[in-house]
């Protein structure tokens, strides 16, 4: 382990990764904090730079902007009152009332600040969780994988907010686009339409891009043209601005809030965009004073954004070890490990062990480095607020083309995001969850593929799946899940009508 | 009927149609064993047309006066005209080039987006427009060795 840290070392510490680093994580910061601007945007708009870079180069690159972009969200979510990105909604609860108090620049340096050691934790949880995991999961034959695939995709669905209906078939949907190319196992040609470019199948960075980018964009033009230029209150930074008294008081809702924000991240699908929401609930329910929260007290940001960042780390540990995406993000980053030719999963730390290591020391490098620049460069982030969105918008669009096109010099792959753009706009006005979709698109070959595997292997019975007992585990916590959630929307279902009937 | 039932009914007729269309595709698909390449297309398939039946029946029990919480106050002028542009340019981009028709694309959506309490400056995007089509099409170009289609300049740049 410490050879590989070494070689690792040797990696990252050169000119060129370094500077990649620094790039990532600054531009990352831009992108989490204009609103409207995600990490997931920000990583497709760099990608098409990482196809001419090492993989270890191209790959430092997009953490910096991983992690750049989710605690960039602060900035906005502080001074504006809007939150950046998903990741730091809750933030704007009490970050909002502490500007309104004067107290800005307090809530900004607990907000850098705990964003940085919920981030470093996380790391730390990757680094010693990651390697034993990969080693369990050299085991695992395909029975394992199938149920991995299934257990991750019904806990998308019921994890999802919303609709399960809608979930599910958000989820099959994208399972759907994963059987289009050469069928697993026999190889016959399915839903091409003669299509030479089908025969793959859909690569899966044009539809993230179409998905997440495009489709953000059309969202945006819907009121882009209403829009007000906000006022950005400016703020002088001093340190953090709080006492070692407070920083004491802080952490135990700290390290809850990690825990809560890892342990989100791990979970395939969902991440900072839901952690930082159900640590905010838990340090309010807790509280000895929870009438404070909302009305600008720093429990409130210390949660919000120690959760919101440590699933950073854990986001990494199910894509590292089995190839499952922890979020949209990670699925990005999936995207770019097939770029230079990785496959991610439990081989990687066989085959790949210094990248890997390169990679925990690049996430540690980059938060050291968001901590640093979002601590001293607060001033120059706010200016970046002020970029018209109808000027920024449309260049953006044209990096995402470009980001297209490259993947393998054609014009199909750009008709591709345009596709999967209006596809991702139809979700968001028929309030249809994307992340499922992804997690279809992504787990379905690996899914079906096991499913025909783990058939072979038990001469066509079924009873294979569950016979084995991992397999049979993720099984039965899978139909779990689905089992508690239909009985909770029932319940909930029930209260409603009582009440209804109640009222009238 | 409200806007809201009105919504989740179209959403369980798309649901359902999809689910239609993709199962007389997957029926199309050469048969060799139970368990072949059309198993999984039959499973989601089915599961999407039932996902569908099951959207439309929980539709048809909504409250008939459910108008939704919050008003549509989106600017869907705006966004057709950017769809419109979006798709000329994915559409355009191999005959006309990339400078050429990120420079149109880039100027004709910087005047859609324009905020309205805002005047539209010509010039000045235009001269946007081609100084960002120039500079990603250098840096792309020459920095990263990636071949854009440069259409009707071919003559010009290489």
């Amino acid at each position: 382990m410490l050879s590989l840290f070494q070689q690792g070392l040797e990696i990252v510490f050169t000119f060129q990764v370094l500077g990649l680093i620094f790039f990532g994580t600054v531009v990352g910061i831009i992108f989490g904090a204009i609103p409207g601007l995600t990490a997931t945007m920000a990583v497709a708009l760099f990608l098409p730079i990482t196809y001419s870079l090492s993989a270890s180069a191209g790959i430092a690159l997009l953490i910096g902007l991983y992690i750049g972009g989710v605690s960039g969200g602060l900035i906005s979510a502080i001074l504006l009152k809007i939150p950046g990105t998903p990741a730091s909604v809750a933030t704007t609860f009490d970050g909002g009332p502490m500007m309104e108090k004067g107290e800005g620049a307090k809530a900004l340096g607990v907000g850098i600040f705990y964003s940085f050691v919920g981030t470093f934790l996380s790391i730390l949880a990757l680094i010693f969780i990651a390697p034993t995991l990969a080693k369990i999961a050299l085991s695992f034959g395909p029975h394992e994988y199938f149920s991995i695939a299934i257990f991750s995709l019904t806990l998308i669905i019921t994890l999802s907010t919303g609709s399960m209906v809608k979930g599910i078939f958000s989820g099959a949907l994208g399972f759907m686009f994963s059987t289009v190319g050469i069928a697993p196992v026999d190889a016959i040609t399915r839903f091409t339409f003669g299509q030479t470019e089908l025969n793959s199948g859909f690569d899966i960075l044009p539809v993230l891009i179409g998905l997440f980018a495009i489709s953000e964009i059309i969202k945006v033009a819907e009121e882009v043209k209403h829009e007000q230029q906000a006022t950005i209150q400016t703020v002088k930074m001093k340190g953090f601005g709080f006492s070692l008294k407070e920083f004491f008081e802080q952490g135990w809702n700290c390290i809850r809030s990690t825990l809560i924000g890892t342990g989100i991240g791990i979970l395939p699908g969902i991440g900072s965009g839901t952690s930082n929401i159900v640590a905010y609930m838990v340090a309010k329910k807790r509280s000895k004073t929870p009438e404070k929260f909302g009305k600008g007290c720093i429990d409130g940001i210390v949660a919000s954004e120690a959760a919101s960042c440590s699933a950073v780390g854990g986001a990494m540990i199910p894509l590292l070890t089995l190839g499952i995406p922890g979020d949209t993000v990670t699925a990005m980053l999936l995207g770019g490990f097939m770029i230079h030719g990785i496959q991610p999963g439990p081989l990687l730390f066989m085959s790949q062990g210094p990248l890997v290591y390169s990679i925990f020391i690049a996430m540690v490098v980059s938060s050291v480095m968001m901590l640093v620049c979002e601590l001293y460069g607060v001033r120059i982030f706010v200016k970046m607020l002020a970029i018209p969105k109808h000027i920024l918008l449309p260049i953006i669009l044209v990096l995402c083309v470009v980001g297209a096109f490259g993947l393998g010099n054609r014009v199909f792959d750009v008709g591709t995001i345009v596709f999967f753009g209006l596809l991702g706009y139809g979700f968001v006005k028929c309030k249809i969850p994307q992340t499922p979709f992804i997690i279809g698109l992504i787990l379905g070959p690996m899914a079906e593929t096991n499913l025909r595997r783990g058939l072979m292997l038990s001469d066509g019975n079924f009873m294979g799946f569950l016979t084995e007992p991992i397999s049979a585990t993720f099984l039965a916590i899978a139909a779990a899940s689905v089992g508690v959630h239909v009985y909770q929307t029932l319940r909930t279902r029930r209260e409603a009508s009582v009440k209804t009937a109640a009222a009238s | 009927m409200s806007n809201l039932r009105k919504r989740e009914f179209a959403v369980g007729i798309v649901f359902l149609l999809v689910g239609l269309a993709y199962l007389w595709m997957t029926s199309q698909l050469p048969r060799k064993q139970f368990i072949d390449a059309a198993f999984v297309p039959y499973v989601l398939a089915i599961t999407m047309c039932l996902l569908g039946a099951f959207q439309l029946w929980e539709a048809a029990r909504m409250p008939a006066g459910d108008t939704g919480k919050q008003e549509d106050t989106a600017d869907y002028r705006t966004v057709v005209k950017t769809l419109a542009l979006i798709v000329a340019y994915a559409a355009l981009l191999q005959p006309l080039g990339f400078p050429l028709m990120t420079v149109i694309y880039l100027f004709a959506q910087f005047i859609v987006l324009t905020p309205r309490d805002k005047a539209i400056s010509y010039p000045m995007y235009a001269t946007i427009a081609v100084l960002s089509s120039a500079a990603v099409y250098a840096t792309f170009r020459y920095a990263f060795d990636m071949l854009l289609p440069v259409g009707v300049l071919s003559a010009f740049i290489n």
